[in-house]
């Protein structure tokens, strides 16, 4: 039987195939309206890159904003659940995670078992998250990815308010309009400033224990990354596929359920 | 700044669908006695005021952990106005009507909101108008400014009790003095002579209750726990409205009885009991029948709420009744909060924990109680030390529009999935 792990997050799904020697296959497909169908599309894609057909035995588990919506999963697991076993399984020295995705930001503490000893969410306010970083690119003309590698050339950071992502969208507004404008890799520094010192005080709020690690679809910018390591003082450590931690930890708990003999 | 004219207030509401609850209650063979009683006494006591208020006689509204005893004990007839205010809100849908009256009144939306719909609420004339106000510090500052304002939003006169931040024999010598000084005044507004042997027999009751608040936080300590989930509300209330009646003996003894009865049998208030908490402050009001459906969907229960049924240690005197009205000022569990929060008292929660072997504990961090608030990290730091999480919740007591039940829920159950995880 092999365990299969979907994370419905609010713009992209992920699906993970465990095997007993490892990941066999894992993909990040779009989400859509229907979180049915996305969970479907995800899991169709998952099978396919891992050579599994549908009528293998599978044990799925969900999670994830739509998790519960998933009606096939056996389980529907909590995010922060799945977000501990996942990196525990890439990154056992991990003892915080930061989870930054595109609607919100957790951030995790966990034992040497994976266990979590304590956790905390951010949700309310459009500031810190993925989807910021999104409509600053837009904002900027220039793409995700560029930001990241344009961050790593700031010799400063522009003053970004970290509060707000209205205040925020009008600074930088101002910082491009100013004469001479303020240069483009500091604004984009500061901005990623902005969203780090949201994370820091988050984090603060339960405590920093080292190693760290940063997951979710934001840890892919390099340049952020940098500046949560220059806050922090030490090195961060980044899984390969940071956006598949979660569905990741359901395939995890998928199989832990397939040991004790559940169908 | 005054109150409404000519609208009617609000008790109609508490009266009606407490009676309805007893009525169900009682109809129902699986329900508690002690519930019955409980819905019945609420009846009762806003019958007598609404009466009251119809007849003009005097009535004397005062704020929470007040000495309601010296009311009774002068037949005054008490208006609990925090517990009344919100009875009101929640069984008629109307708290954003009272918040938005208090912040009408001037009052920020940061204050917080207990006091803000309090203000709202007379304001509205959803309370009935009280002939006199009656108010401490106790047991934070909001409580000492709410006081003055529902005093002019009345046009009544008032008295406040002064209690002393520590406690020593002279700050104990000074509030019997306070509460001297509020009887003279009572005994001037009023036309009514305190009875000093009825005060003394509501000293000898209280005792009692609190001896039977022991023993029924003693029944809590078995494993399954034997009473339901949010009961412990309940027990609040008993002591905010009927400190040192006989109802409230009746009540705690049946109660008491009940879950001697359930001990005995190994029945739990949830089958079975997976998760063993303890509640730090309030849960938010509206949520109580919500609260309750996921507490027995996921086996979880508390068993112990430190700063609400957990009494100080001592015994009252009813040869030294004003000395002991003083004295269990002292003993009552929020008093741990009042006053510099020391090892003494954190140890105490550490106790509590280790005592009645809780899983976890729910913080219920009301955003607009800043004095609760500052105590969150302290709280966790202190049960960290034995291995105890603790879910913070951020949340209004009252205000609906601060936490869904939607979010509460996705809190509770990662809270949940964390407890089982370590299990």
């Amino acid at each position: 039987m092999k365990a299969l792990g979907i994370d419905v997050g609010s713009l992209t799904t992920k699906a993970v195939i465990l095997g007993n020697d490892g990941i066999l296959a894992s993909c990040i497909v779009h989400s859509d309206d229907e979180v049915e169908s996305s969970a479907k599309t995800a899991m169709e894609e998952v099978l396919n890159l891992a050579g599994v057909s549908l009528n293998n035995d599978l044990y799925s588990v969900s999670t994830g904003v739509g998790g519960k919506s998933v009606s096939f999963s056996y389980k529907k697991k909590t995010i922060t659940t799945c977000l501990a076993r996942g990196i525990s399984y890439l990154v056992p020295s991990a003892r915080t995670t930061i989870d930054m995705g595109a609607e919100s930001s957790t951030v995790i503490r966990v034992n040497e078992r994976g266990h979590i000893i304590d956790w905390v969410n951010h949700d309310k306010c459009a500031a810190g998250t993925g989807v910021f970083l999104q409509q600053m690119a837009k904002l900027m003309q220039i793409s995700t990815e560029e930001m990241s590698k344009l961050s790593l050339q700031a010799k400063s950071k522009a003053d970004i308010s970290g509060t707000c992502a209205v205040f925020a969208e009008s600074e930088v507004i101002s910082h491009v309009h100013r004469d001479p404008p303020t240069p483009k890799e500091e604004i984009i520094a500061g901005i990623h400033f902005s969203v780090v010192s949201r994370i820091i005080s988050l984090c603060k709020r339960i405590g920093i224990e080292r190693d760290v690690a940063v997951v979710g679809g934001v840890a892919l910018n390099r340049g952020l990354v940098k500046i949560i390591e220059e806050e922090m003082g030490f090195g961060i450590l980044v899984p390969d596929r940071p956006q598949i931690v979660a569905a990741l930890g359901a395939a995890v708990i998928a199989r832990e359920n397939i040991e004790k003999g559940a169908k | 700044m005054t109150v409404s004219q000519g609208k009617e207030n609000k008790l109609n509401s508490i009266i009606r669908a407490s009676r309805i609850i007893s009525r169900m209650n009682q109809a129902s063979p699986e329900a508690r006695k002690s519930n019955t009683l409980y819905y019945q006494m609420i009846a009762d006591y806003y019958t007598r005021l609404l009466e009251a208020s119809k007849e003009g006689k005097f009535i004397a509204a005062h704020t929470v952990f007040f000495p309601t005893e010296i009311l009774y004990a002068m037949d005054i007839v008490p208006m609990h106005t925090e517990t009344t205010t919100w009875m009101i809100a929640l069984f008629t849908g109307h708290s954003a009507d009272m918040l938005s009256a208090g912040v009408e009144l001037g009052l920020a939306s940061e204050i917080c909101t207990p006091h803000r719909g309090l203000a709202g609420a007379f304001a509205l004339g959803v309370l009935p108008r009280p002939s006199v106000m009656l108010w401490s510090n106790l047991v934070c500052d909001n409580t000492a400014k709410s006081g003055e304002l529902l005093m002019e939003i009345n046009h009544c006169p008032g008295f406040f009790i002064d209690h002393p931040f520590q406690r020593s024999e002279d700050e104990e010598k000074y509030l019997v003095g306070e509460l001297r000084d509020m009887i003279h005044f009572l005994e001037e507004q009023s036309g009514r002579k305190m009875d000093w042997d009825r005060l003394a027999d509501i000293v000898a009751r209280m005792d009692r209750q609190i001896e039977l608040f022991r023993e029924i936080n003693e029944l809590r300590k078995a494993i399954p726990t034997p009473f339901n989930p949010q009961g412990f509300l309940q027990l609040l209330t008993i002591d905010y409205l009927f400190p040192g009646r006989p109802e409230a003996t009746k009540y705690l003894e049946t109660l008491r009885d009940e879950l001697v009865e359930r001990v005995k049998a190994g029945q739990g208030a949830v089958s079975p009991e997976r998760f063993r908490l303890m509640s730090l402050f309030i849960p938010p009001m509206y949520l109580i029948g919500f609260l309750e459906k996921i507490s027995q969907e996921y086996g979880a229960v508390s068993v112990t709420e430190p700063f609400f049924t957990y009494w100080g240690e001592g015994a009252l005197d009813p040869a030294k009744p004003l000395e002991s009205v003083v004295k269990k000022s002292y003993m009552l569990p929020e008093m741990r909060m009042y006053g510099p929060l020391d090892e003494r008292a954190l140890n105490g929660i550490v106790n509590c924990a280790e005592q009645y072997r809780v899983d976890g504990a729910v913080y219920y961090a009301d955003v607009g109680c800043r004095h609760t608030c500052a105590t969150i990290k302290l709280f966790k730091d202190v049960l960290d030390r034995i291995d105890v999480p603790v879910l913070t919740l951020d949340c209004d007591v009252v205000d609906p529009t601060i936490t869904s039940e939607e979010d509460v829920r996705d809190k509770l159950e990662q809270f949940f999935e964390l407890l089982e995880d370590r299990q």
